[in-house]
C-alpha cells in the first residue's frame, strides 16, 4: 500500500518535473532508478529464500549422494521450490525475454528465459522419459541472474551519482518580495521578473541579475571554479550556487528548463547517449548477438546429442551456452565508462557533449587557441595614447565613432574616452576586421588598424615607430585619422588570464604543437604568444577565416580548436575536437564537442586528461567484454562449464564492466 | 521543421534492449535521429513535427518496454 502510494507520488513528480527541473522531489531519473534497485532487492531476497534450500538439496544429492527422500520426490521438491524463483521472482525477466523472442526483438532476458524455462521443463520431463533433471539449476540460474542485476543496478547508480547530484542541486523554495512583504514560495511558482532575496549561506534559487546588495558566491558546484565570485549590482548569478556573506536581491531572469543548471543537466544526459566510434563493432555484435547465441545453443545441443547421445547432458550444455553469453557487458562497456567520465567532468565544469571527441582527443597533435577571450581575458583596456593633436580632441572623435560599434576594442576606447556627450556621426560603417569610418561634421574620420590606413592611402610616417613599440608590448594599436591625416594612436591591451601560461607550458611539455590564431597583427600577437609560451602564431586572420586556417592545419594532423564559442563557432565545428570556453554564466553550448563552463586554460588541460582517461577505460572495458565472451562461449560449447558456473560467470562479467568504469573516479585529472 | 523529443523508458536494463528500441524508433516514419542511453534510460529522438507522441510510444511498446513520459 505504502509502496503504491510512493509510486503514484513519483509518477506525479515526474510529470511535474517535465516543466520544472529544479525541484528536488520532482526529479524523474532518481526515483526510477531507486525503485529499480528496490525491486531487484525484493526479488533478490525472495528468490534466495527458495534458492538456498534448493542449493542445499542439490549439494547433498550431487556431491554426497545423500537422498533424504527418493529421487522422484526430491525432484518434486525442487520443482515446487523452484517455481516461485523462476516464475514469480523471475516474472518480469521472463515477460521481457519472451515478448522479445516472439516479436523478434531479442534481448538479454530472452537468453535467460530460454535457459531457465528449458531447464525447469527437464524436471517435469523426468516423469515421462530418461533425462537429467535441471529444475534446481533453473532456479539457481534465475536467483544468480537477479543477484547480478541487483549488484549491477547499484553499481550503475554509483556511475550516475554526479548527474544525480546535479539534479538534486536545485533549490526547492524561494523567498520572493511581494509588495513590501517577503514570502516564501515553492520554486515552481517563481516567475521571471520576480525579486528574490537570498540571505548569507542560502542557495540562490534560480538564475538572475543582482538588483541590490553585494556578496561573494560559491559557484563551484556548477562551474567547478573553487574560488568564490564577487557579485554586485548587475552581476549575473546562477541558480543552485551558494550566497556566502551578504544579502542579495536578485531579479529573476530564467526559471525551470531555461536555467543554466537545467541546461547543463540536459547536456550531460544527452551526451550519455552519444556514440564513441570505437563502440561500433560492439554495437553491431550486440544487435545480432542474442539470435546468434540461440542458434549456437541449438547447434550445440544437436552436436552433443549426435556425438554423445545423452539428451540430458546435451541439454545441460546447451543451457550453459544460453546463459553464459553476455551481450550486456559488451553493450554496457562504452556507455557506462562515458557516463562516469562525463559525470566526473560535469563536477569540474567540463561538459562532454559528444562521445566521439573522447576518442578523437587521443589523435590530436595540434592545439589551436583563439587569442581574445581564450588566452586573454577578453576585456581589452586602453593602456597608452599618443597623439599629435590635443588628446581630448582625438578621444572625443574616437569615442563618438566607436560608441556605435560593438567590437571589444571599441568598448575599450569608449570607456577610456568616457564622454559626457557624443558628437553626431554620419555615414557610419563597420569595416570588419579592420576598423570603423564615419563623418563628424564635414570631416571624414577613419579609425582602425594599419591595413585600413594603407587601403585608404593614409601614411603613418613618424607614427610607425611608436606603433611597433606598442605592438612589442602586446598592445593592439588603433590609429585615428581625420581627413586622411593621422591624429594619433591608441594602444589597447587585453591582459592574459592568470593560468594561461601554466596550461600552455604543460601542453608544450606533452608534445602538442600549440598555435595561437588572432585577428591582431603579427607583432602584437607574437608578444602575447611569447608571454604565455605559444610557439606559433597565425596573425591577421579575419574572424570568418579562422575555420579555413584550421583546415590548413588539418592537412598535417588532427587539430583541437579552443575558442569562446560565440565568435568562433565555425572554427570549433571544423576542428577535430572543438573546445568551447564559457564565461561562467553564459556558455555557447551548441558550439563545442567539449564545453568548459568556466573559461580558463587549466580546464583545457583537465578536459584533455579526462578524455584520455575515459577513453582508456572504454578500451579496457571493451577488451574485457570481448575477451570474456570469446573465452567463455567456446568453453560452454565444449561442455566444460556447468550451467550454474556459466551463470555466475555471466553475472560477474557485467558487474566487472560497471565496476571498472567506476574506478575512473580514482584517476587524478 | 524537426523537433527534439526526450522519452523516458522503464524496464530498459540491457544493451540489447537499447539497440532494439533504437531500431524500432528508427522505423517510425519521419524519425531522423535516435540515440538511446541505457544508463539514463532515455531515448533522444529527432523527428519531423508531424510525428506524434503516440507513434513513438507504440514503437517503444513494440519492443516490450514502457514509456514513462515524453518530453
Amino acid at each position: 500500500m505504502e509502496n503504491e502510494e510512493n509510486k503514484n507520488h513519483n509518477m506525479k513528480g515526474m510529470n511535474h518535473n517535465m516543466r520544472n527541473m529544479n525541484h528536488k522531489e520532482h526529479n524523474h531519473s532518481e526515483p526510477v532508478e531507486d525503485r529499480e534497485i528496490r525491486d531487484w532487492k525484493k526479488k533478490l531476497i525472495g528468490s534466495w529464500i527458495f534458492a538456498i534450500p534448493i542449493a542445499i538439496l542439490m549439494i547433498l544429492m550431487r556431491f554426497f549422494e545423500i537422498n533424504i527422500v527418493n529421487e522422484q520426490i526430491s525432484i518434486i521438491i525442487l520443482l515446487v521450490l523452484g517455481f516461485p524463483v523462476v516464475f514469480i521472482f523471475g516474472f518480469s525477466t521472463l515477460k521481457s525475454g519472451l515478448t522479445g523472442l516472439f516479436r523478434f526483438y531479442f534481448n538479454m532476458d530472452s537468453l535467460i528465459s530460454l535457459g531457465t524455462i528449458i531447464a525447469y521443463l527437464t524436471g517435469i520431463l523426468t516423469f515421462f522419459m530418461e533425462i537429467s533433471d535441471y529444475s534446481g539449476v533453473a532456479a539457481m540460474i534465475m536467483a544468480i541472474f537477479i543477484t547480478g542485476k541487483y549488484i549491477e543496478a547499484k553499481a550503475r547508480g554509483r556511475a550516475t551519482q554526479e548527474i544525480k547530484k546535479l539534479l538534486e542541486l536545485g533549490a526547492k523554495n524561494a523567498r520572493v518580495l511581494r509588495g513590501k512583504n517577503e514570502i516564501e514560495i515553492p520554486i515552481s511558482e517563481v516567475a521571471v521578473g520576480d525579486i528574490i532575496i537570498v540571505k548569507p549561506g542560502e542557495k540562490i534559487p534560480t538564475d538572475g541579475i543582482v538588483f541590490k546588495g553585494e556578496s561573494s558566491v560559491d559557484e563551484s558546484m556548477v562551474t567547478g571554479e573553487s574560488l568564490p565570485t564577487d557579485k554586485t549590482k548587475g552581476s549575473n548569478v546562477i541558480g543552485a550556487t551558494i550566497n556566502q556573506d551578504g544579502i542579495l536581491y536578485v531579479k529573476v531572469t530564467k526559471i525551470g528548463k531555461d536555467t543554466f543548471l537545467a541546461h547543463i543537466i540536459e547536456l550531460v544526459e544527452e551526451a550519455q547517449g552519444t556514440k564513441v566510434p570505437i563502440q561500433k563493432l560492439a554495437d553491431k555484435i550486440t544487435s545480432f548477438f542474442v539470435p546468434a547465441i540461440i542458434i549456437l545453443s541449438i547447434l550445440t545441443f544437436a552436436g552433443w546429442w549426435y556425438f554423445n547421445g545423452e539428451v540430458g547432458r546435451s541439454l545441460g550444455v546447451a543451457i550453459s551456452v544460453l546463459v553464459i553469453a553476455c551481450p550486456c557487458a559488451l553493450g554496457l562497456a562504452v556507455p557506462i565508462a562515458l557516463t562516469v567520465g562525463s559525470g566526473i567532468g560535469a563536477k569540474r565544469g567540463i561538459l562532454i557533449r559528444k562521445g566521439e571527441a573522447i576518442q578523437t582527443m587521443k589523435e590530436i597533435k595540434i592545439i589551436v587557441f583563439d587569442k581574445t577571450g581564450t588566452i586573454t581575458k577578453g576585456k581589452p583596456e586602453v593602456k597608452d595614447i599618443f597623439s599629435k593633436v590635443k588628446e581630448s580632441y582625438m578621444m572625443e572623435l574616437a569615442g563618438s565613432l566607436e560608441k556605435l560599434s560593438e567590437h571589444p576594442l571599441s568598448k575599450a576606447i569608449v570607456d577610456k574616452a568616457s564622454l559626457k556627450r557624443y558628437k553626431e556621426v554620419k555615414g557610419f560603417k563597420v569595416l570588419r576586421g579592420r576598423g570603423v569610418e564615419g563623418k563628424i561634421g564635414n570631416k571624414k574620420i577613419i579609425i582602425g588598424n594599419s591595413l585600413l590606413m594603407k587601403e585608404n592611402g593614409i601614411f603613418l610616417k613618424s607614427f610607425s615607430e611608436r606603433i611597433e613599440e606598442y605592438e612589442d608590448k602586446g598592445c593592439t594599436t588603433v590609429i585615428v585619422s581625420e581627413n586622411a591625416k593621422v591624429l594619433g594612436i591608441i594602444g589597447i591591451a587585453d591582459a592574459v588570464k592568470e593560468d594561461s601560461a601554466k596550461a600552455v607550458n604543460y601542453l608544450n611539455s606533452k608534445g602538442y604543437r600549440t598555435v595561437m590564431i588572432t585577428g591582431d597583427n603579427e607583432r602584437t600577437a607574437k608578444a602575447i604568444a611569447k608571454e604565455v609560451g605559444i610557439k606559433e602564431v597565425i596573425a591577421n586572420v579575419l574572424p570568418e577565416d579562422k575555420a579555413k586556417r584550421v583546415i590548413e592545419l588539418q592537412k598535417t594532423s588532427m587539430v583541437a580548436f579552443i575558442g569562446d564559442g560565440i565568435n568562433d563557432a565555425p572554427a570549433l565545428k571544423q576542428a577535430n575536437v572543438g573546445i568551447a570556453m564559457g564565461t561562467g554564466t553564459d556558455i555557447a553550448i551548441e558550439a563545442g564537442d567539449l564545453v568548459l563552463v568556466r573559461g580558463n586554460l587549466r580546464g583545457v588541460v583537465a578536459a584533455i586528461n579526462l578524455s584520455k582517461a575515459t577513453f582508456s577505460k572504454i578500451k579496457q572495458n571493451l577488451f574485457w567484454a570481448f575477451a570474456y565472451n570469446v573465452v567463455a562461449i567456446p568453453l560452454a560449447v565444449a561442455g566444460v562449464l556447468h550451467p550454474i558456473i556459466a551463470e555466475i560467470a555471466m553475472a560477474a562479467s557485467s558487474i566487472t564492466v560497471v565496476t571498472n568504469a567506476n574506478l575512473l573516479r580514482r584517476k587524478r585529472i | 521543421m524537426t523537433k527534439k523529443i526526450k522519452i523516458n523508458i522503464e524496464g530498459m536494463h540491457c544493451a540489447s534492449c537499447a539497440g532494439n528500441i533504437e531500431r524500432s524508433l528508427k522505423k517510425v516514419q519521419g524519425v531522423k535521429e535516435v540515440t538511446v542511453s541505457v544508463i539514463g534510460k532515455k531515448a533522444f529522438v529527432e523527428a519531423d513535427e508531424k510525428v506524434s507522441d503516440e507513434e513513438l510510444k507504440k514503437a517503444v511498446a513494440r519492443t516490450g518496454y514502457k514509456v514513462i513520459s515524453i518530453d
